[in-house]
């Protein structure tokens, strides 16, 4: 019979803990998002089981004009703009993981040279307004087709195809993007996949070019929106457009609303954490970890 | 060079491939790190640029805002390698305890999660989560502290920058130190317990010595980041009754920059942190080939 051993049931609860105190801030809101806005005062900051049970606060956002719209731009930015990356990123990976050409130790330094410096957001922000390009979301695509990072991971997933199936494509007369579009790209499905979520995530989160180069409020994705009610507390964007009753103004809760907008921001990633968990974690593993 | 211009021929059709990507790379990145020229002009909305010299550096280090900004970052980066870095290690050898199985799976799940929210919904959790009535402080009043309002007390908003980074990341970087752990032959422990050594002993003499490298690598490629400081954090926490202990290097460019229109000065301070950020990735660089072989690249 195994004796009760005392180290290791202390490192569970350790990490039980630990675990409680990332799911019960989020699980809070959520609680709070579904409350009934007469009962939500009762609500405490630890409680996770609503009081009440009601959907109002997501009728009320979701019929927000300003967020449905936000909704629609950010899932438009993210997969525009995550397709835009890939062709990007998978080009220029397969050119610098299996060939080799003359002047291509010339370019890996030059990205390197990318890696290590950024320029200045300032500079950054003058040539999106020389570019004409303020205001479009062409910009925030743009700001970003390529993540260094991202294609050097992608380089490490392309040379580890094996060298003999290109061989054999090259003996049957395939030229060098008939071997990417037919043999590397469909061999490099899980890696894709990472490379799809990598950037996915990013453009779904990103609120911060939004912030700067998007003026028209129409075009705002959903984290631009979210931080006008959330950080700077913007209530009267919140309502505007909307048709509530004297009633229902009376008993809004506007923490709860805010609860449920960030509840939404947060829905995507939440349906998608399983693949993310599967692919990340992978991708991370493999790729971030210099052996 | 007969030989490479017939090479360079015959894979014309490898740089119409690389073409778009190294387009992209010197439209968005060369462009607008030549343009940090701008930091010794002043900037003209019609006409050319006046060349100026040093003058911005000149007020940038003359400035008591400027010098309050720059020791916020190092106080606030400091602040997050001392507290934040040991946390994912102590979690690593943790999980390390739990063999695989549903615990396990749902610990990691967890903790990965923050990683993945943006830092405007974390702003939001935690402004709830902190808020005079919120379950912190709910925490406190059980232990018969009383209620604070962290997020407009100069006195603790440096804390929760640290707190929050940690709830964050804590997990998500935890993977690198799990998969140096797992590399570790398993052969090892199973002689410890052989001679008797306790949970506890194991950690100390087999993983964490395993883990020294990987260890050694994070912390110098963190040191490359330090003058960071976690813009995206600080602009999401910040409020005006604690931006003078928050506002880092970043914040600052953004604010004078973007906000008041001051391109040129905000551009200098933009490179002076550019600057000095270069020198510790190359000299960070260079002292993790001296100390454990590979670079950061």
């Amino acid at each position: 019979m195994r004796r009760f051993n005392w180290s290791r049931s202390i490192i569970y609860t350790i990490l039980f803990i630990i675990t409680l105190a990332i799911l019960i801030p989020v699980l809070n809101l959520v609680a709070m998002s579904l409350s009934d806005p007469t009962r939500v005062k009762e609500l405490s900051g630890l409680d996770v089981i609503p009081k009440g049970f009601s959907f109002i606060n997501y009728e009320i956002i979701l019929s927000n004009p300003l967020i449905l719209k936000s909704i629609g731009n950010s899932v438009f930015i993210t997969l525009v703009g995550t397709f835009i990356n890939l062709f990007f990123t998978a080009l220029s990976a397969y050119v610098l993981a299996r060939t080799n050409f003359v002047g291509k130790k010339v370019v890996l330094v030059f990205l390197i040279a990318i890696m290590v410096f950024e320029p200045s957001m300032i500079t950054e922000y003058l040539l999106m307004k020389d570019l004409n390009l303020l205001n479009t979301y062409a910009s925030l695509i743009l700001y970003k087709a390529i993540n260094v990072y991202y294609l050097f991971i992608l380089m490490r997933f392309f040379q580890e195809i094996p060298e003999s199936l290109i061989e054999a494509a090259r003996i049957d007369g395939a030229g060098h993007f008939r071997i990417f579009t037919s043999i590397v790209l469909p061999l490099s499905k899980p890696a894709l996949a990472t490379l799809t979520l990598f950037y996915g995530v990013y453009h779904w989160n990103e609120y911060f070019r939004a912030t700067i180069y998007l003026t028209d409020q129409n075009k705002w994705p959903l984290q631009v929106v979210l931080r006008q009610f959330v950080v700077t507390q913007d209530n009267t964007t919140m309502l505007a457009g909307l048709d509530l009753s004297p009633e229902m103004l009376a008993i809004l809760d506007f923490a709860s609303l805010q609860a449920s907008t960030i509840i939404i921001a947060v829905i995507p990633l939440l349906l998608l954490y399983p693949l993310i968990l599967k692919y990340f974690t992978k991708g991370t593993m493999d790729g971030g970890v210099k052996d | 060079m007969k030989k490479a211009l017939k090479k360079m021929r015959e894979d014309w059709i490898l740089y119409v491939m690389l073409f778009p990507g190294i387009l992209y790379f010197v439209i968005f990145h060369v462009v607008p790190i030549i343009g940090m020229k701008l930091a010794f002009q002043d900037y003209r909305i019609i006409g050319e640029n006046t060349w100026v010299g040093l003058k911005h550096f000149q007020i940038l280090f003359s400035s008591p805002a400027f010098i309050d900004v720059l020791k916020n970052t190092v106080i606030i980066s400091t602040m997050k390698m001392i507290f934040i870095f040991p946390i994912p290690i102590i979690l690593a050898l943790l999980i390390n305890e739990v063999r695989s199985g549903p615990y396990r799976k749902y610990v990691q799940s967890v903790s990965y999660l923050p990683h993945f929210l943006s830092w405007v919904v974390i702003a939001g959790i935690w402004i709830s989560f902190l808020n005079p009535d919120g379950g912190i402080n709910i925490v406190r009043n059980f232990f018969h502290l009383p209620s604070l309002d962290f997020m407009t007390s100069k006195d603790h908003i440096r804390w929760v920058l640290v707190f929050s980074e940690m709830w964050r990341s804590a997990g998500w970087d935890s993977i690198l130190y799990i998969a140096a752990i797992m590399k570790i032959s398993p052969t090892l422990y199973e002689a410890a317990k052989l001679d008797g050594a306790s949970t506890l002993q194991q950690m100390r003499y087999i993983t964490l010595p395993a883990l020294a490298s990987t260890v050694v690598t994070v912390f110098i490629l963190n040191l490359g980041f330090f003058m960071n400081a976690g813009f995206d954090q600080v602009f999401n926490l910040m409020n005006d009754s604690v931006i003078s202990k928050v506002d880092i290097l970043d914040t600052y460019v953004y604010r004078i920059g973007l906000l008041n229109g001051q391109y040129a000065y905000a551009t200098a301070a933009s490179l002076f942190k550019g600057v000095i950020g270069l020198v510790l990735i190359l000299g960070t660089h260079f002292l993790s080939k001296r100390f454990t072989g590979k670079g950061v690249w």
